[in-house]
């Protein structure tokens, strides 16, 4: 039994990684299909964690995400990366206007503990992702209606030390939204044994007597 | 408005040694600008005296002023000469007169002679030095590092215009004190890159032409009942039919024209189907193929009918002649012409041959008689392209393209050339052209009739009160319906976009079958075989495609007729069907 759980122990980087990787590519695929980034024709359903998820079946988005997670996941492995942000601005003004931040923490064991924590089982874990995926999709009911055409880009907020492919990814505008014009909200979080990651949406939301 | 350059001399000179009347204050502050903006040749010189003249001019009248050299060479330090396009103007006046409160106090007050120069000198500053101090804040009191860039809601400056140098928290703009402090507060490490991959997203819509087609063709499937997914048949628990036809005929040039009507199966077994300018009749019996005659060059064909007792053809010609052929003999009878515009459907009672036309007028022609139009009909603002005779000759139903049903009182009274008769039932329920009418066989009064692409609904009417009994939206285009003989069902085909064969069950008018996508191209014609078992439908693809759609009851009555010894000799046979 206890060999069996220093056996999971060991390999949990590599599959902390992928759980996370994976998550991120359905809750973006789940934003880009709520908030309308791309047609919903576009999108066809998948069963994900015990719930239906819509996964964009678009080849060249779906070539674009894979390249983008691929190097998400090195630096996930390499422990470099600690946000990711997700993007929604105007596609005519290039205005923000929603973030969808991902802290990526390290979990740190609690150091009074001699014995390494038995690992989070996997249900668990997978409640926790389906628990974000439902509120990304609940939050469509009181995020703003987004009228314009959008686009939407992915941030990768890395350590300086992180290697970073050469003419692939380039240091790029962090798309704040202005202060006085944004509301934040804060989701539920995940972790599994090695990475804790906490979603967070900041919105546009200008008051309508404003400015 | 420039002065000349000696004039520029003379009233430096003066202006350092007598006071002056303000109007000539002016005009030397115009000087001054001017000795500066200057393109002369001597522009150096009177610079560099000026500013001599003034550090000068400092020393003897005021000894409050601060000597300029420091301010001068701070200010050009600071920002100008990178900043700002090299405005001669501006960086010359600022530079060599400085403006400290004293001065500008004392000038204010016209306190010292030079003042007047001073004070103007100094609105000229104030209109540009505004943004050059601006940038200097900026830049050296308010280091970059004191936003928070990562922290979206702290951010206080409206306009957020990151650049790689704020990225970094970069400690060389800000002390290092305050840097761990910041740092510490806002609990970030300090070496942080913002990444984002070199290619943009895919764009959201690929192909706007793309785009616009959907947008075009998403009404035809929003339609209730078009499922996206299903192709092939839909067939109930307790009635199947055969979802593939029984025999395929190639009909190479057949005519994707909803309007026409091209198909008749006559109780003679034998098939005619009009390809463009050519009428071919397939006999089911021996599967032997005869051609009919052409249409006249550079016509068509528009519709076919047999007559009641299989024996003649009415051809009706695009160009308004209603031609009459002997099957059996292959031979054309007699052609009736009159008409101004296409025939487009074709009805027979007994020897009458009724014609609907382009124009929307009705012909009854008596093929009997030289005279051969007997009666007109006129009651439709649109082409006629549905015409059925009630099999007892009673009534007479019509639908056009200007989406009116009519029925008509089939009985012929006054007869002649310009007898005309009147529609005893004119309903408009239908929204698009109605092609699709069938007489109920074994309920007399009963009338379907089907409409177009935007009504696309089937309604069945009682011919005697007038009253609609039934209505069935269904998921596309009708163009026509059959009646079956044996069961209290109705057949409807279907255009675009599920080009499908619908049985429809009466009165409940609940959905007994479908065979979808029964050809590919829409369905246009269908006409059912004598036996009342197998239903021939043409389409625009080009092929005569033959269904076994009441087989089971037909096969029965076969069979209790052969019980009875009285076997029908024009059956569809399979057999027979499968010869060719």
């Amino acid at each position: 039994m206890t060999s069996k759980q220093a056996n999971r122990q060991a390999i949990t980087l590599k599959g902390s990684t992928a759980v996370v990787t994976e998550f991120f590519k359905y809750a973006v695929n789940t934003i880009l299909f709520q908030r309308e980034v791309y047609p919903s024709d576009d999108f066809h359903m998948v069963k994900k964690y015990g719930q239906t998820l819509l996964v964009s079946q678009d080849p060249a988005l779906e070539d674009y995400l894979e390249k983008i997670l691929k190097q998400v996941q090195k630096w996930l492995l390499s422990g470099s990366v600690t946000q990711l942000v997700l993007v929604i601005m105007s596609k005519e003004t290039r205005t923000p206007l929603e973030r969808w931040m991902f802290d990526i923490k390290l979990v740190e064991p609690p150091p009074d503990s001699k014995e390494p924590a038995p690992p989070k089982p996997e249900s668990e874990i997978q409640s926790e992702i389906r628990a974000i995926l439902k509120q990304i999709i609940s939050m469509v009911t009181y995020l703003p209606v987004i009228q314009e055409a959008t686009k939407f880009n992915i941030l990768a907020y890395t350590s300086e030390s992180a290697e970073v492919p050469t003419g692939e990814w380039l240091d790029a505008d962090p798309h704040a939204i202005e202060a006085g014009k944004s509301q934040q909200v804060k989701m539920r979080s995940f972790s599994t044994d090695i990475h804790r990651v906490e979603p967070m949406v900041a919105y546009r939301f200008e008051p309508e007597h404003g400015e | 408005m420039q002065p000349k350059t000696p004039t520029r001399h003379r009233a430096r000179s003066d202006v350092a040694r007598t006071p002056l009347t303000p109007s000539i204050i002016s005009g030397i502050n115009n000087v001054s600008i001017g000795s500066t903006l200057g393109a002369s040749p001597s522009k150096k010189r009177t610079a560099k005296t000026s500013s001599k003249s003034s550090t000068s001019a400092f020393d003897t009248t005021n000894p409050f002023i601060k000597p300029p050299s420091r301010s001068q060479s701070k200010a050009r330090s600071n920002s100008r000469p990178g900043s700002r396009p090299a405005s001669p103007v501006k960086f010359v006046s600022s530079s060599t007169i400085p403006v400290s409160e004293d001065l500008q106090r004392q000038a204010g007050e016209g306190v010292i002679r030079k003042g007047g120069i001073e004070s103007r000198l100094d609105v000229v500053t104030r209109d540009y030095i505004p943004p050059t101090k601006k940038e200097l804040k900026r830049s050296r009191s308010t280091p970059a590092t004191n936003r928070d860039r990562f922290i979206t809601t702290r951010d206080t400056e409206s306009e957020v215009a990151p650049t790689l140098e704020q990225m970094h928290l970069n400690p060389v703009n800000s002390s290092p004190g305050h840097t761990a402090r910041l740092v510490e507060a806002i609990g970030v490490p300090l070496n942080r890159r913002i990444l984002s991959y070199h290619e943009p997203p895919p764009a959201t819509s690929v192909d706007n032409a793309l785009a616009k087609q959907i947008e075009c063709v998403k009404p035809l499937y929003a339609r209730p009942g078009s499922l996206s997914s299903s192709t092939g048949a839909i067939t109930n628990k307790t009635r199947k039919i055969p979802t593939q036809p029984e025999r395929v005929l190639d009909a190479p040039g057949m005519v994707d024209d909803f309007y026409l009507n091209l198909l008749s199966w006559s109780c003679q077994n034998t098939v005619a189907v009009a390809l463009e300018s050519s009428t071919y009749i397939w006999r089911a019996d021996s599967g032997n193929v005869v051609q009919m005659g052409e249409a006249p060059e550079g016509s068509y064909v528009s519709s076919v009918e047999f007559s009641m007792d299989g024996t003649y053809l009415g051809i009706g010609i695009g160009n308004g002649d209603v031609e009459l052929w002997d099957v059996e003999r292959g031979q054309r009878m007699r052609v009736m012409s009159g008409h101004q515009s296409q025939i487009a459907t074709l009805s027979w009672n007994q020897h009458v041959l009724t014609s609907g036309c382009g124009d929307g007028s009705i012909w009854h022609h008596d093929v009997r008689v030289a005279r051969h139009k007997v009666m007109e009909l006129l009651g439709h603002s649109g082409e006629v392209c549905g015409l059925k005779w009630r099999s007892d000759g009673e009534f007479l139903a019509s639908g056009g393209n200007d989406n009116v049903v009519n029925i008509w009182d089939g009985r012929l009274g006054d007869v002649g050339e310009g007898a005309r008769g009147t529609a005893k039932w004119t309903k408009r329920n239908h929204t698009a052209a109605v092609k699709g009418l069938a007489w109920c066989p074994w309920q007399p009064s009963l009338l379907a009739s089907g409409g177009g692409t935007n009504d696309a609904t089937i309604n069945v009417w009682n011919s005697t009160t007038g009253a609609r009994l039934h209505t069935l939206k269904t998921p596309s285009q009708i163009t026509s319906l059959i009646w079956s003989p044996s069961r209290k069902e109705l057949l409807s085909t279907h255009g675009y976009p599920t080009n499908s064969i619908m049985l429809h069950a009466y009165p409940s008018m609940d959905r007994v079958a479908e065979i979808r996508d029964a050809h590919d191209s829409r369905v246009l014609f269908s006409a059912l075989g004598p036996a009342g078992d197998v239903v021939v439908t043409g389409a625009g693809d080009e092929n005569l495609k033959f269904w076994r759609i009441w087989d089971a009851k037909a096969a029965e009555n076969a069979k209790k007729k052969r019980d009875d010894g009285e076997r029908r000799t024009n059956s569809t046979n399979p057999h027979v069907l499968a010869i060719r």
